[in-house]
């Protein structure tokens, strides 16, 4: 029964072999030598035809015997070798979590444009359409189809920009110009009152040109975003609920909004809404100069003249219009000091927002 | 407006509760803009008595003083106790009541009462002459009141000096609030109570001449001035006003001048009504009669005001004139030569309106603006002037002792007639959205001063609207009055109710938000920068020609474009301003990229290397024969520097043209851009842009903008530090080449087959032309060609050659490629590449 006993002297020296099997390597040459195609277990197997008949099935069984437990020693080895490589490897792997990752720089929008768009799509929500129209305007757009007095000092050459007429008119040729550069994004609600299919909710952003020296409180270049809607049986109700939301929108559902009888020339009645103070709550403080309240907007019922101008019957349609300024939204939700910080193209400002 | 409560208190209920009067004239429609506590100037000072008088025992002159103040100072139980204070005056004794200013006074002149010693002598305040009150020069000595004062009143209350003052913002519809009456009758309808108006009684004086033999009136255009009335008063004496006047026009915010300035101020303040006192004396003619004429100055006609300044006037101002002279500029301001002076002794007293256009314009170019041409402005009610002259003129009889003459000389050739309306109340409830009962708006209408009243129709009111009203024009006029006094804080908030509204981005504001998300992901920053711009700005740019002074001289304003300027995307003349703020903002910018650049020279001089910018806005092209410019929209963007400082892991190289191609194309990916294209500008195209670093953009035969890196010298110009890269790109352009909807493209099934080449070719050799060879050799089973690495070596390669290696991807859609397949066709693509562009294969 020499095979038998050699067969189980190889068992424990192959067995005694893995256990000291130090990595998953050193391993796998023990699995080569015994178990692989010419190892010394391979080989019991395959010289059975030489092993004498009567001790065949002893042999037989005692090789298989022998193969199975190798293979599962050769296996339960294996595993616990990898998982520790797999540790070690781990733990070598270890970095400093608080080293800085990997940025891909994202690019930044303009405040103003930010807040603009923001403002647009409380109103797009509403049903609004978004409305644009020409920067250079001309005087009737501007200021008369809004039922501006003839004289009214905002057109004076104070504070409108007017640019050189080329028309060859004989007026222009003299050099007087009744285009301008608009003060009012208001002209856009012209143009659709004139050429767009009722009813119109439309708000019309954009910038507007005044002669202010810039300063941290004016520019001469602003931005502004005018609302119109006309429609049959729109009430001042209606201007008040639209108005009420897109404060809450814009600036907080827990702000509160009042309306100030105004003047302007182009809605009756017309009301400057301001909005509750978020600093103080009402109670009155520096930011809001102790009244509790922050202007924020004129708005109105569009007076029956502008209609009119525009062809529409006011016995017919009502409306209201508004007027926004981007800037005033900003500065106030924002707190930036200086309006001309917008202008600047100052990157460490840009990146802020 | 300024308006003291204690004067507006005479004629209407003013509220105790100042915060919310203020607060319900705000949402009425009258702006509080300040509020002035007159009398605060006196805290802690308080009548007192003297109780006892002891001579300090370390001074001749000083005296310890007891002083009770009353309740003003008390003990720690609460008792009033008397205040030590040591004085220094002496003309007091015991018993005398007097005026003491406590510890937390200040004195005019920002002087603060504190506690202290004075030579070892405690002393808690300070006994005070009058001019250290601020109320008069005497300083012989303290203040001495009678002896029925009360002690421990504060002083300003015993003086009834305590009055607020409003500060008000009248709202240029509403010329009847800038006056005493108006703004009574304002709150009388604010806070729905009655309103008491004051009532002058004026005496004539018989036995005087009557006016009309004193003087003529003419108006030669009626145009010019609806009313104007004279009135003559005798023996005037002037001299200063009477406490209670002058302390009436200091409150308004004039300063008392003399009795008959103050009353034409006192009367331009109560009603609204401005007023002109001649010297009556100084208009007398030959004839011994004063002859008024209101007429047009004449062009270049001169006239002294009464500040002195000679005015050089215009025909469309309106003088007062004898048949000699112009005495007075018609609403704005009196002449030198008749205003009142300390001898007049008989005064003509002008009561009129002026046309409001002329008045402000005339104030306006004179720099004139006056409380009266700041009335006339806004119009001036001609109905009322009758009943405004005979209250000055009895006020003036009484303060200046004076007396009238019979009789108003009254020249009206215009009267204005009041305005009858309807108010249709079921139209005004719906259009305001809240139910307002008929007896409010009859009787807010009627607090107004309309006359209402009924009409057949129930549900129309017969409305007459006041003369002083001219903002009451139209129906609608009355709906404001009525809801804003009703209060819209009591209409309820709605939504319009309409269905028939959807709300939608067009095309192009989408087209728009792709960008800025597109740009933004890219790592670039949005800004906006000035629309005007320097005309000069061009020639900085390279774009046009400085000219030389004559031509400057010829053709005033803007530099003309250069013919090269082609790929500039500039088509048309800058856009001039007639009234820019400066040089250096006078024209419409016709590129964004001066401002960009503007601004990459504020970082770099603030020190910020890294700058990466783009701008979407307008830019301008003016053409002969058109009144309004072309308005393109224009994207352009700028970079220097790198995308951000080297940090332990990533090190973004420096930006050059590939940068800002780089962002190029991914907008043509985002926007799907077909046939994108870029063609070399030479310096000529481009002379803004660095020569062999610029490139024209297409879309198939389209020129979308231009991509380059900015010339040296115009970066420079600017004060900018180079390289700069930057493009510029016409937005309609894109929206025009983009496609919106793009076509599925079946996900490859089978595997590829990758192979890499080299090729050696002449520099000359672009890249375009040799893909578009590889493309084209390449046939269907070409599935990409990725270039992956150009390679320069004068010794291995030879001089003025360079490799270009492609990773070439071939796939077929309908089966796994063969290697044999693969190989003949990528002989095929060598040979024909090769054959094409004399590139060799590097082995």
């Amino acid at each position: 029964m020499a095979i038998v006993e050699e067969l189980e002297a190889l068992r424990a020296k192959t067995l005694a072999a893995i256990e000291q099997a130090a990595d998953t390597a050193a391993l796998d040459e023990v699995r080569v030598r015994v178990v692989g195609k010419s190892g010394t277990l391979t080989a019991y197997l395959r010289n059975m035809g030489q092993v004498a008949k009567e001790e065949r099935a002893t042999v037989g069984k005692t090789v298989n015997e022998v193969r199975n437990i190798v293979e599962e020693a050769l296996e339960s080895r294996k595993k616990a070798l990898a998982a520790a490589e797999l540790e070690a490897s781990i733990d070598a792997a270890a970095v400093d979590v608080t080293l800085p990752g990997r940025v891909q720089q994202l690019g930044t929008r303009h405040l103003i444009n930010r807040v603009s768009e923001e403002i647009c799509d409380v109103f797009l929500g509403l049903g609004y359409t978004v409305a644009t129209g020409p920067e250079v305007e001309t005087d009737y757009y501007n200021f008369t189809a809004l039922n501006a007095p003839a004289d009214h000092p905002s057109r004076s050459m104070q504070d409108t920009f007017y640019v050189v007429d080329r028309s060859g008119d004989e007026a222009a040729v003299r050099g007087e110009s009744d285009v301008l550069l608009r003060t009012q994004t208001s002209g856009v609600q012209v143009h659709c009152m004139e050429d767009q299919e009722l009813p119109i909710y439309i708000v019309a952003p954009g910038k507007v040109y005044r002669r202010d020296v810039a300063d941290p409180s004016h520019l001469p270049q602003f931005t502004q975003i005018e609302g119109l809607v006309v429609d049959k049986g729109i009430t001042f109700g209606d201007l008040k609920g639209t108005l009420d939301y897109f404060c809450k929108a814009v600036f907080g559902p827990d702000r509160k909004t009042r309306f100030r009888a105004h003047y302007f020339p182009f809605t009756e009645p017309s009301a400057e809404v301001d909005v509750s103070c978020g600093v103080c709550h009402g109670e009155g403080c520096r930011m809001c100069k102790g009244t509790g309240w922050l202007e924020i907007l004129g708005c109105g019922m569009v007076d029956p003249n502008v209609l009119e101008m525009s062809g529409i019957d006011p016995e017919v349609y009502s409306g209201f219009a508004f007027g926004v300024g981007v800037e005033r939204v900003a500065c106030l939700k924002y707190n930036v000091p200086d309006l001309r910080l917008l202008l600047q193209g100052d990157m460490r400002f840009l990146r802020q927002f | 407006m300024k308006v003291s409560l204690k004067w507006l208190n005479q004629y209407v209920d003013v509220p105790s509760d100042l915060k919310a009067f203020c607060d319900r004239l705000d949402l009425t429609g009258t702006g509080v803009e300040g509020v002035d506590k007159v009398g605060d100037t006196f805290e802690n000072i308080v009548t007192a008595k003297v109780l006892e008088k002891a001579p300090h025992p370390d001074s001749d002159h000083l005296w310890v003083t007891k002083i009770d103040v009353g309740a003003c100072n008390v003990d720690s139980n609460g008792n009033p106790e008397p205040l030590q204070i040591v004085c220094g005056a002496q003309n007091f004794n015991a018993g005398d009541h007097i005026v003491t200013a406590m510890v937390g006074a200040t004195l005019p002149g920002d002087f603060t009462i504190k506690k202290s010693k004075l030579r070892g002598v405690t002393s808690c305040g300070m006994n005070c002459s009058e001019r250290e009150l601020g109320i008069g020069d005497s300083h012989e000595g303290i203040m001495i009141l009678p002896e029925d004062a009360p002690i421990g009143v504060p002083f300003a209350e015993y003086m009834q000096m305590s009055d607020t003052v409003l500060d008000l913002e009248i709202t240029p519809n509403r010329p009847d609030c800038l006056s005493m009456v108006g703004m009574a009758r304002e709150v009388g309808a604010m806070y729905r109570e009655d309103v008491t108006l004051p009532l002058y009684e004026l005496e004539e004086d018989s036995s005087l001449p009557n006016a009309s033999e004193l003087a003529t009136v003419e108006i030669e255009d009626p145009e010019r001035c609806a009313r104007y009335t004279a009135r003559v008063i005798k023996n005037v004496k002037i001299g200063p006003s009477p406490q209670w006047l002058a302390e009436r026009v200091t409150a308004a915010g004039s300063r008392p001048i003399n009795n008959v300035v103050d009353v034409t101020n006192y009367i331009l303040f109560l009603y609204g009504q401005p007023l002109h006192a001649f010297d009556y004396d100084k208009l007398v003619g030959a004839d011994g009669k004063a002859h008024i004429i209101v007429r047009a100055a004449g062009d270049g006609e001169k006239f002294t005001t009464l500040d002195g300044e000679e005015r050089d006037l215009t025909s469309d101002m309106t003088v007062i004139a004898t048949p000699e002279n112009a005495v007075c500029l018609a609403g704005v301001m009196g002449g030198l030569d008749s205003e009142i002076t300390e001898e007049s002794t008989t005064v003509l007293l002008e009561a009129a309106t002026f046309e409001h256009g002329r008045t402000s314009r005339t104030s306006r170019n004179l720099g004139l603006i006056s409380e009266s041409s700041m009335r006339y402005e806004r119009g001036v009610d001609d109905n009322p002037i009758a009943d405004y002259s005979a209250a000055a003129a009895a006020l003036l009889a009484e303060v200046s002792g004076g007396s009238v003459c019979p009789g108003l000389i009254d020249v009206y050739p215009a009267p204005t007639a009041p305005i009858e309306l309807q108010f249709r109340i079921p139209r005004f409830c719906q259009m305001m959205g809240v139910e307002v009962p008929r007896e409010d708006i009859v009787d807010i209408l009627e607090r107004l001063d309309c006359e209402v009243s009924d009409t057949a129709d129930v549900d129309v009111l017969q409305v007459t609207a006041p003369t002083c009203r001219p903002d009451l024009e139209r129906e609608i006029d009355l709906y404001e009055e009525v809801l804003r006094l009703w209060g819209m804080d009591l209409v309820p908030p709605t939504l319009p109710s309409s269905p028939d509204r959807v709300g939608a981005l067009t095309e192009s504001q989408l087209l728009a938000r792709k960008i800025n998300r597109t740009l933004t992901a890219a790592g670039l920053n949005e800004t906006t920068t000035y629309s005007f711009t320097d005309p000069a700005d061009l020639i900085r740019l390279r774009l046009a020609e400085e000219l030389s002074a004559g031509e400057h001289a010829a053709a005033d304003a803007a530099p003309r474009l250069g013919e090269f300027a082609a790929a500039s995307g500039i088509s048309g003349d800058p856009v001039e301003l007639i009234n820019p703020m400066n040089a250096e903002q006078s024209v419409m910018r016709q590129t964004i990229i001066p401002g960009l650049l503007r601004s990459v020279a504020y970082n770099q001089a603030h020190g910020v290397k890294n700058v990466q910018l783009y701008e979407t806005g307008k830019v301008f092209f003016a053409h002969e024969g058109k009144k309004q410019p072309k308005e393109r929209e224009k994207v352009a963007g700028v970079l220097a520097g790198a995308m951000g400082d080297p940090s332990w892991n990533v090190a973004p190289a420096a930006f050059d043209f590939f940068d800002g191609k780089g962002i190029v194309e991914s907008l043509a990916r985002e926007l799907a851009l077909p046939k994108m294209r870029y063609r070399a500008l030479s310096a000529e195209d481009a002379p803004f842009l660095q020569p062999g670093r610029a490139a024209e953009v297409l879309s198939g035969g389209t020129v979308l903008g231009w991509v380059g890196e900015l010339h040296p010298l115009a970066v420079d110009a600017f004060e900018a530090t180079a390289p700069v890269v930057a493009f510029e790109l016409d937005v309609e352009a894109l929206g025009k080449a983009a496609r919106i909807a793009r076509d599925y493209v079946d996900v490859p099934e089978f595997p590829p087959v990758e192979a890499d080449l080299a090729f050696v070719v002449d520099e000359s050799v672009t890249n375009e032309r040799l893909v578009q060879c590889i493309k084209s050799a390449g046939g269907k089973l070409l599935a990409d060609v990725r270039l992956f690495d150009v390679y320069r070596d004068d010794r291995r390669l030879g001089a003025g050659k360079k490799s270009m290696a492609y990773a070439l991807t071939y796939r077929a859609a309908d089966r796994t490629l063969t290697g044999e397949e693969v190989e003949k066709t990528q002989a095929k693509l060598i040979k024909k590449v090769c054959g094409a562009t004399g590139a060799e294969v590097r082995g």
